[in-house]
């Protein structure tokens, strides 16, 4: 059986997506800052900050122990504040970076050493269309998933030669938690800038995340994709 | 906390399953003084980071001691501590808690 590890699996696009691939036959290994929410019996649960690295190096080792390796890391845990620059206090910016870009980098480091056997590794980051598109309000967001970007094209590089691919999704604005609060002109506005004009759907990422997790796509490292045709 | 002779033994292991892995004849067969990286070592970087990971590792599992062998001390000494076993056996002894 597969092993792959989602994080942020509590809620929103991590849940789905646990769902998703225990249904589709993997042993999932989820985490978030608290208890679990899904019940399976192929899913383990750790209730974790993804940027204490002492919790992510404890959760990599048990992991080690139980199950020895594993095939495909799914970075989702992130947060979000939209806010305009002048008015964002340095505890948010702060807060926004530990959970987006150390806490990316601390599994990216962690699994990829428990992919270093297995010679097939997958490692997909997540990352926001709000970079490409310089959304106003997103400043802090938006630096922190350029961060992730930059990270995922030279771990690409430095993974490549342990057979581990490292890609990233980035998704339109999605029907969760993350974009709750933010305004109906904003999000119509946001969609405008869109090739394909929908709110995107957890299919969509369902669909990139499988083709980033073929075998076949042992040849696709360092890649971002952005869903609804933003570029 | 583990001894020299166990540090050293656990790293001349680490060495033998990395040299099988990579198969690196002048390194199956390790001892103290065995060269690892930089001059007369067998080990090109991309193998030098895979011994260090498997290093911290063991010494995580074996003792339950977890260091950074890789930290800002290890870059900037002027001999680097992973020119040998030996050298690396003094950097994971001078990394142990007290």
């Amino acid at each position: 059986m597969k092993t792959i590890v989602i994080t942020g699996t509590r809620k929103g696009i991590g849940k789905a997506l646990a769902d998703y691939y225990l249904a589709a036959g993997w042993r999932v290994v989820g985490c978030s800052r608290g208890a679990s929410s899904i019940t399976h019996a192929h899913y383990q649960h750790f209730a974790l900050d993804v940027s204490d690295e002492d919790a992510v190096v404890a959760m990599a080792r048990k992991m080690k122990s139980s199950h020895g390796s594993v095939d495909a890391l799914l970075n989702n845990a992130g947060i979000a504040s939209m806010n305009h620059a002048l008015l964002t206090p340095a505890s948010t910016v702060n807060r926004i970076l530990q959970t987006n870009v150390v806490g990316t980098f601390l599994f990216c480091r962690e699994m990829a050493k428990l992919m270093r056997r297995t010679k097939n590794g997958r490692i997909i980051n997540f990352t926001t269309v709000a970079h490409p598109l310089n959304l106003e309000g997103e400043a802090i967001y938006a630096a922190s998933k350029a961060a992730v970007e930059s990270l995922t094209r030279i771990l690409a590089r430095e993974l490549a030669e342990l057979q581990i691919t490292v890609n990233a999704i980035g998704p339109t604005p999605i029907e969760t938690d993350l974009i709750r609060g933010v305004p109906q002109a904003k999000m119509d506005a946001l969609l405008a800038r869109q090739a394909v004009r929908r709110m995107g759907e957890v299919r969509d990422v369902i669909n990139a995340v499988d083709f980033y997790l073929r075998e076949e796509s042992d040849f696709i490292t360092g890649q971002v994709l952005y869903l609804g045709g933003v570029c | 906390m583990p001894d020299r002779p166990a540090i050293e033994a656990l790293i001349l292991e680490s060495v033998q399953l990395l040299a099988e892995d990579f198969e690196l004849d002048a390194l199956k067969a390790p001892t103290t003084d065995t060269a690892l990286y930089g001059e007369g070592g067998a080990l090109d970087s991309m193998a030098l980071v895979n011994l260090i990971a498997d290093i911290e590792e063991a010494l995580a599992e074996q003792h339950d001691v977890s260091i950074a062998l890789a930290d800002e001390k290890a870059m900037s000494a002027k001999n680097s501590p992973y020119r040998s076993v030996r050298s690396l056996t003094d950097a994971v002894l001078e990394r142990l808690p007290a």
